[in-house]
């Protein structure tokens, strides 16, 4: 795709809230890892990526997946530990994958999925067939010695990734500034002479337009390249943990959510009405409603299959 | 010619029979690649990978960063996207920093994705004493047994070496091939045609009827010496080589300690959740108790120093002493 | 005067070499200091030298062959007629330097 459709944005990023929402709202939704305000950087990443290219993401995958274009039925039913979740429901949040259609896979290790992915992009490079590798991680894996090695290997071999940084600016209750000594974090990235941008995460057009700039500059085999993506996370680390932030807080953090600022700006340019936001919600609703239904009804595995597929 | 040689078998260094597995699996599938510190032109710290840069290049053989961490990721990767790299890690210690991607991506794959990905790949690493302090000695292969998908091997003579190198490199999920710094000096009769060793074959290289000594690796050497010492006393001592760790062989050891009824395990690594310990339990399940004791490295770490080190590592008198003792109960 | 060469235990650990690369024959004359053979270890090439003159008069191992630490590699004399002994018989050690690289 070379251009981002403004309302399909919408809709995709429209998509992701309803399906996270509706996962958090049942009952037993187990320990899941939401994304609700990082919407506009998994759209506006795959929006940027080709069929031959393939995602890596750390645990927060469910955007990134949908966004790429993962079946939400199955995604719902993988988290759900269900059979017909694309991995049998073995992976769960945080490990599930569906290579066929370019999500190679989340890895829930923070920064453990960033050498993997570099490991992908090296078979890219040896098979010369053009595709090229993302891996998203955010601001907590930036102090991992995993992604300084990585990102130096990359470097030095040219290999075909593009490292995006979702920063959300919290690794659990710790801020990104008490963390991390550097600038920006992009400024890692310019260390090893990568192409490099640090940008809003919350504005969709400008996350695709980015990342168009940094897929088009690797896949020229230029080497690697590292685009940091502003964002803010509107719900706790996990469904499990608990929020450390006022209401009052995160009452102003939903002032900047990127749907929100996103269908303003599309009704704005008189490009969405009223009646037909309406209708996008429905039809988001919809559509996650029925992914719930084939994942309720879909069984759980046999507790005999616990031992398949192990070596 | 001072030895006579079999004409099936050819004589050569531990280091010369890896070389020639690796450079027949590198030939016959152009998937097979090398990554590591000091792999290309220099030919690997212990010359393993001799002339292979010279025939495969750049591409396929490349010199990494002092980065195990990422090396260990990036082989991990490369395997699950349809290559099959062999990884080495020039001292078994060094490994820890790459345990996250061999042991939390790349053995637990296939398991999570339903069998629809897997990482092929070999981590070819050193353990072992050799008089290089407290980080380059260790024998932590008992860590790995317990790691639900991952293959763990570990020969203690070139023939070996070469046939579980072969199955390593054709293997479909992740291998840890562990060598032994002291075995390198040795030669030994590698058999001339292209063979390999599956993996969960043990060895029996000496047979006897009063009891049975387990080990792996250089230890098998002491094992030997061990039994030759006492089989001065009319002691007589079968001696197995596991080889493979994970999977285990249990059906010879337990075939044999049915017929000695007595185990005496050995290892150059810890004892508490050793090998060792693993043997015995499995063994007994089968057998039902029999006499047995367990040998390992002194609960210290491995140090330089050639006085501490010898005194933490066992060593064939020790294995005599061992033996003896447990003949009396 | 008989001496013999053998296997030096150059490199600890080593417990067996293998001839590399003879730098003479039945016949050379070697001064002291000149590279009479060199013999391949697991990791080293093993250079032995002269450390005194001598002609070689027989070699026991050809490259390529196997020799364990001690065993004879070849016989030197002063002169290059003196008769060589029968079989194992003992001989002086040749003076020798190694240098391992």
């Amino acid at each position: 795709m070379t251009h981002i459709d403004p309302v399909g944005a919408l809709r995709a990023m429209l998509m992701i809230r309803t399906f996270e929402d509706t996962l958090a709202r049942r009952k037993e939704h187990g320990f899941q890892l939401l994304s609700s305000g990082e919407e506009a950087v998994a759209v506006g990443l795959a929006s940027a990526l080709g069929a031959g290219d393939q995602l890596l993401t750390g645990g927060r995958s469910i955007g990134p997946a949908l966004a790429r274009g993962v079946a939400p039925e199955r995604v719902m039913a993988e988290l759900l530990g269900k059979s017909g979740g694309m991995n049998q429901g073995r992976a769960g949040r945080g490990h599930m994958s569906d290579p066929e259609v370019g999500f190679f896979g989340a890895h829930a290790v923070v920064g453990g999925n960033i050498s993997i992915a570099a490991g992908v992009a090296m078979a890219r490079q040896l098979d010369g067939d053009g595709g090229i590798v993302v891996i998203l991680f955010g601001d907590g894996a930036c102090g991992a010695g995993a992604l300084h090695e990585t990102m130096n290997m990359a470097a030095q071999w040219k290999l075909p990734i593009l490292f995006v940084c979702n920063n959300n600016q919290l690794s659990v209750s710790t801020t990104r500034d008490a963390a991390l000594a550097v600038a920006n974090l992009s400024d890692l990235g310019a260390t090893f002479g990568m192409w490099t941008r640090t940008i809003d995460g919350l504005d969709v057009q400008g996350v695709a337009a980015a990342a168009r700039d940094a897929v088009r500059y690797v896949r020229d085999g230029l080497g690697p390249a590292f685009l940091e993506c502003k964002s803010i996370r509107l719900r706790s680390h996990s469904t499990t943990a608990r929020e450390t932030r006022s209401r009052a807080e995160l009452a102003e953090l939903q002032t900047h959510c990127p749907i929100r600022r996103h269908a303003d700006a599309l009704q704005a340019d008189g490009m969405l009405d009223d009646a037909q936001l309406e209708q996008m919600r429905q039809d988001a609703a919809t559509e996650i409603a029925q992914a719930m239904a084939y994942a309720e009804a879909s069984p759980y595995p046999a507790a005999q299959e616990v031992l398949r597929h192990v070596v | 010619m001072l030895y006579e040689q079999k004409p099936v078998m050819a004589r050569m260094f531990f280091r010369e029979a890896v070389t020639r597995a690796v450079r027949e699996e590198m030939t016959r599938d152009p998937h097979v690649l090398i990554l590591g510190q000091d792999v290309g032109s220099f030919g690997g710290s212990y010359r393993e990978f001799d002339g292979l840069y010279k025939i495969f290049g750049p591409e396929r053989i490349r010199d990494t960063p002092v980065a195990e961490a990422a090396t260990v990721g990036i082989a991990a990767g490369v395997a699950a996207a349809g290559y099959r790299p062999l990884v080495s890690i020039t001292y078994m210690d060094f490994l820890m920093l790459g345990f996250d991607a061999l042991i939390n991506y790349a053995a637990k794959l296939r398991y999570k994705t339903a069998g629809g990905l897997s990482a092929p790949m070999v981590v070819k690493t050193t353990a072992g004493a050799q008089g290089q302090g407290v980080a380059h000695s260790q024998c932590i292969e008992a860590w790995l047994m317990s790691v639900p998908g991952l293959r763990v091997v570990a020969p203690s003579t070139p023939a070996d070496a070469y046939g579980l190198m072969k199955t390593a490199l054709r293997s479909d999920g992740p291998v840890v091939y562990i060598d032994h710094k002291r075995l390198f000096p040795t030669p030994g009769d590698v058999p001339v045609t292209e063979t390999s060793i599956p993996f969960g074959q043990a060895c029996i290289r000496r047979e006897g009827t009063d009891l049975t000594l387990v080990s792996h690796g250089y230890m098998m050497r002491v094992a030997c010496d061990a039994a030759q010492i006492v089989a001065q006393d009319g002691i007589s001592c079968e001696v197995i080589d596991l080889r493979s760790l994970a999977p285990l062989d249990i059906d010879t050891v337990a075939g044999s300690v049915e017929r000695t009824g007595r185990l005496l395990t050995l290892e150059e690594g810890q004892t508490v959740c050793g090998v060792g310990t693993e043997v015995a339990t499995r063994t007994f399940e089968r057998t039902g108790p029999k006499p047995w004791m367990r040998i390992g490295a002194l609960p210290a770490p491995v140090s330089s120093n050639p006085v501490l080190e010898a005194a933490c590592i066992p060593d064939a008198p020790r294995v005599a002493d061992a033996i003896r003792t447990l003949l009396t109960r | 005067m008989i001496y013999q060469l053998s296997v030096p235990a150059a490199v600890p650990g080593v417990e067996e070499i293998r001839i590399l690369e003879w730098h003479g024959g039945a016949g050379s004359t070697f001064a002291a200091g000149d590279l009479i053979v060199e013999l391949e270890t697991h990791k080293a090439v093993v250079e032995v030298r002269a450390g005194q003159a001598g002609i070689l008069r027989e070699i026991k191992a050809e490259p390529g062959d196997w020799c364990a630490v001690g065993l004879r590699l070849a016989l030197f004399s002063d002169s290059a007629d003196e008769p060589l002994p029968e079989g194992d018989a003992a001989a002086t050690d040749i003076l020798v330097d190694f240098e391992v690289t």
